[in-house]
């Protein structure tokens, strides 16, 4: 009963990361021919949910647990879990799409974040899905970035 | 081989290191599991699942838990048992992170710690009896907590320098001195009259669970525990805000500073309570809780709530020294130790589930600040009830004449409330 009980929530709570995942994977393979099978290395692209998202530094700033994606199957913003000591205050926190940069030929590195630990960590949490998702965008390049602005993305 | 005299020194010190490596090997299991599991690309839905399972399977097995241990005639067996189900659960989690053998893990876990902790409790009172409990639970707390946060420091390091799955590997390998220092206690000399003859005793349950003493009890440590359970993981939030990259080492420090003052004055928490009597340690523990929140609802910066952290170790201390002596206080002549044990059990599991539920309700519509306050708040009324409502265990005859009335119309002068 139990085990049912776990399955049917899974599917119920799995599905966006799922899509979300699918959709990452389908935007890095660049359009494959209908009923092929194409083989792509992980060099190219690779799976990113509960990897590590480093700063420029290349010090941790959190696991990528989830993606918001578009409909047009864009992804908008990751879901980090940020900070926190063995479990203990760590919060969940959505950035900006374009703060992160892929590098999947980096092992050691592959996904960067372009914004600071300090920058993030006012930042509120991320934790109901049907409310507007406060995503933390990079400040803007031109000028000299200033304090993080965080918004809803719509 | 020398016998005699050096018997219970030595059985005192391999339950020493019992604690020590027991709270060692619990420390890897509760929010860290969530760390690992996220590590290993499991969605946030799947791992709110498999923390919820343990959870509930930890509230279903408190009573069986205390039953079956009332009903075993050797409670170290028990006790041994429950480490090798930890262990299996730690090595299941550490080599097969995947839905089933997870869920067997948390499963094997909650209910192998339903075991362990009345076991414990029950071997210190065959040691020593009912006389000397205090003390020795004094003791017991003291090792636990130097386990508790040595472990803690230990497993940080290892857990963000090597593998996170090293941390349950760590977990696995520490029950093995666990279980040699266990199989090193030899037959408490308090032994009888602490096991049940039938699994079922139907007019002891009845008998126990109409305890006034117990029912009180019950309701202070559900509201102990509503307050206090969700004071770290709501600090450990605020201090991820206010401090950014250098949180994690001061939310060590918040986890850490606790267990030292617990390690600190838990022995002094055992002899008060067999030389003053119950009620004015029990009401400096509970009192410390609305100072504890109210401390972390004005302190200011990122470290400055370390500082109230310390208070909450002397809560810490009397709550782990407190629990168990009044359960051995309220079964007093029965076989129903464990049972009670198991029945607290549960009233901590419904507080402390409760209480994230509560302070990250708060701490959303008004701001955790806000939150403290609630959580401080419920702390004082847990020590008004304690205060007014719960009379003296104490059965002792050296204890000192007040507090021996175990009348709630005159209580003694406030302890520790604010």
């Amino acid at each position: 009963m139990l085990d049912r009980l776990f399955r049917c929530c899974k599917l119920l709570r799995m599905a966006p990361t799922q899509a979300a995942l699918a959709a990452l994977v389908l935007t890095a393979a660049s359009s494959p021919p209908a009923g092929d099978v194409q083989q792509i290395p992980p060099d190219q692209a690779r799976a990113v949910l509960g990897e590590m998202v480093t700063d420029a530094d290349g010090k941790d700033v959190g696991r990528l647990v989830d993606i918001l994606v578009g409909d047009q199957g864009q992804p908008q913003a990751a879901v980090i879990d940020f900070g926190g000591f063995m479990g203990v205050g760590n919060r969940k926190i959505a950035v900006d799409w374009n703060a992160l940069r892929f590098t999947p030929t980096d092992t050691q590195h592959p996904i960067t974040l372009n914004l600071t630990q300090d920058q993030i960590k006012a930042a509120p949490e991320y934790k109901d899905t049907a409310k507007p998702a406060p995503v933390v965008v990079a400040p803007a390049p031109a000028p000299a970035a200033a304090a993080p602005a965080s918004e809803a993305p719509r | 081989m020398s016998h005699g005299e050096t018997r219970p020194a030595r059985n005192a010190r391999a339950l020493d290191l019992v604690n020590f490596f027991i709270a060692d090997v619990q420390t890897g299991f509760g929010p860290f599991i969530a760390v690992y599991l996220t590590a290993n690309k499991w969605t946030q839905g799947q791992i709110g699942l498999a923390l919820t399972l343990g959870t509930v399977v930890a509230l279903i097995s408190q009573l069986p838990a205390g039953a079956l241990v009332d009903s075993a005639s050797n409670k170290r067996v028990a006790a041994g048992g429950a480490i090798l189900g930890v262990m299996a659960a730690a090595l299941l989690l550490a080599s097969w992170p995947r839905q089933l053998p997870v869920s067997i893990a948390q499963t094997l876990h909650a209910f192998s710690s339903c075991v362990l902790t009345p076991a414990i409790a029950a071997i210190s009172l065959h040691l020593v009896g009912h006389a000397a409990l205090g003390e020795r639970l004094g003791r017991n707390a003291r090792f636990a907590s130097l386990g508790n946060g040595l472990t803690a420091a230990v497993m940080g390091a290892t857990g963000s320098y090597l593998s996170s799955r090293s941390v349950f590997i760590l977990t696995a390998a520490l029950c093995v001195p666990a279980l040699f220092a266990l199989a090193s206690i030899g037959r408490g000399e308090h032994a009888r009259e602490q096991t049940t003859k039938t699994p079922f005793d139907w007019p002891g349950l009845r008998e126990l669970f109409s305890d006034r003493r117990l029912l009180i009890f019950g309701l202070c440590v559900v509201l102990f525990h509503l307050s206090n359970a969700a004071m770290l993981p709501l600090l450990g939030a605020t201090v991820t805000m206010r401090a950014g990259s250098v949180a994690n080492v001061i939310i060590a420090a918040c986890i850490m500073v606790p267990q030292g003052v617990v390690a600190l004055c838990s022995p002094a928490v055992g002899r008060y309570a067999a030389s003053m009597g119950r009620r004015p340690v029990l009401l400096l523990g509970w009192g410390a809780l609305p100072v504890r929140g109210l401390l972390l609802a004005v302190l200011p910066g990122a470290w400055l709530p370390v500082a109230a952290q310390a208070v909450s170790g002397v809560s810490g201390a009397v709550f782990g020294v407190m629990l168990p002596l009044l359960a051995a206080d309220i079964t007093r002549g029965t076989s129903h130790f464990n049972l009670c044990l198991g029945a607290l059990g549960l009233a901590v599991s419904l507080g402390g589930g409760l209480s994230t539920a509560f302070g990250g309700w708060i701490a959303d519509q008004a701001g955790t600040p806000m939150a403290f306050v609630a959580l401080a708040v419920v702390g004082a009324l847990a020590t008004l009830v304690l205060w007014l409502l719960m009379p003296e265990t104490n059965q002792d005859s050296a204890t000192g004449d007040q507090s021996r009335t175990g009348s709630p119309t005159r209580p003694p002068p406030a302890a520790g409330s604010v």
